[in-house]
């Protein structure tokens, strides 16, 4: 492959082969993303104010409230989008960046369906901060009842958008990459 | 390498790069990788034509989904309703911008963005006036693809009135009604829209010169 610039006969975008250092990009997105899991859980997302006595909770405080007022249904789709996928993304990230450089044991079909998953499934984390900026403006009522934003809403946005990055970042081509060496050494 | 017949055959899949012969199919079918089974391509019908009606509708619904409001409460005779507009202006006012920021760019901004390039497109292409701007609002449409989040946002108000429906007062807005029928459209372009053609388009008429 000559290393002189080509562009593409279709969209005029610069042609390559992969997508450039992809692999350091995945892993500079994602480490970002757990530093940035931390303080989104620690720090309250939401603080609920009523005659001027404030309540704060974090996210997993918020998700017990949930269950202790029956609300089930909400409970268990707020723990899927602020929790399991975020988490879940980070950690089957780690697992696709280890798998390029050496062979496992799951198929690479599966592997890139993993991928794919990873990837459509981003955009759903924001969940809480919409509930949470909606909520924010619908119950204003100054001294009275009012919900404001917590500190660890920003930490949380950053690590929704951080993991996206970290998504988009990764080339799954780089995981056949690695069948087709093995069959070209046989 | 010289024979530009026979490369424009081939198709490379997204998945794994797998090279294939691009098969010529009837509306409505779709091409399935050999190597790992993903989706290539679909042939839609009447592609353009629907595009252009769906994203025009959605153009439409743009400001009234933005402006309207959404959900309203009251709390002891007090009343307050927010629009998606107050959502952004309330998080700036309490000095949140990063999320005024998001909320603006995955709401508003990004769809609003992807709906007017599926519109542009079908309407340059149904009319055949090709230029190369269109290259660019194509190329954006699908930079975007993952960063539009009206359907998050919408199950985003779902459970916010769920949380709410306790309080005294609640009520929903026609902000909600065209926030739905918005999410319809964008959903039904992605439906609609047939990628492959428009490329195939865009390509006759921007052919490589050599």
């Amino acid at each position: 492959m000559s290393a002189e610039k080509q562009s593409c006969s279709r969209c005029n975008y610069i042609f390559s082969q992969r997508k450039s250092n992809s692999v350091q990009y995945t892993l500079a997105w994602t480490i970002a993303a757990i530093i940035m899991f931390i303080p989104a859980n620690i720090y309250p997302m939401m603080v609920f104010y009523t005659l001027g006595r404030p309540e704060s909770s974090t996210i997993l405080e918020g998700i017990a409230s949930f269950i202790q007022q029956g609300l089930y249904p909400i409970a268990f789709i707020i723990f899927i989008a602020s929790f399991v996928i975020p988490l879940g993304k980070i950690i089957g990230l780690l697992i696709l960046l280890y798998n390029t450089k050496s062979h496992s044991r799951i198929s690479k079909q599966k592997q890139t369906k993993m991928y794919y998953l990873i990837a459509s499934l981003g955009p759903w984390s924001m969940l809480d901060v919409f509930v949470v900026s909606v909520m924010a403006a619908a119950v204003n009522f100054g001294f009275f009842t009012s919900i404001e934003a917590g500190s660890g809403i920003t930490y949380f946005t950053l690590m929704v958008i951080f993991t996206i990055f970290a998504a988009e970042s990764f080339d799954p081509r780089l995981l056949w990459d690695i069948e087709r060496r093995n069959i070209n050494e046989r | 390498m010289n024979d530009t017949n026979s490369l424009d055959e081939l198709i490379a899949c997204l998945h794994c790069d797998t090279l294939a012969t691009s098969p010529s199919l009837a509306a409505g079918e779709t091409a399935l990788c050999p190597c790992c089974g993903n989706k290539l391509f679909s042939r839609k019908k009447d592609s353009i034509n629907r595009t252009m009606a769906i994203s025009l509708a959605g153009l439409m619904l743009l400001f009234p989904a933005i402006t309207l409001p959404i959900i309203g409460v009251g709390v002891a005779g007090k009343y307050n309703d927010a629009s998606l507009v107050d959502c952004i202006m309330l998080m700036i006012n309490d000095d949140f911008y990063i999320i005024a920021f998001s909320v603006f760019l995955f709401t508003i901004a990004i769809p609003s963005v992807k709906i007017f390039s599926a519109f542009y497109l079908s309407y340059k292409i149904k009319r055949k006036q090709i230029s190369s701007s269109l290259l660019i609002f194509y190329r954006s449409y699908h930079l975007f693809d993952s960063w539009a989040m009206i359907h998050v946002f919408f199950l985003g108000i779902i459970v916010s009135i769920y949380k709410l429906i306790s309080l005294d007062e609640l009520t929903v807005g026609s902000g909600l009604i065209s926030l739905l029928l918005l999410l319809l459209c964008s959903t039904l372009i992605s439906i609609t829209i047939d990628q492959k053609l428009i490329w195939d388009t865009l390509e006759s008429e921007f052919a490589p010169k050599s």
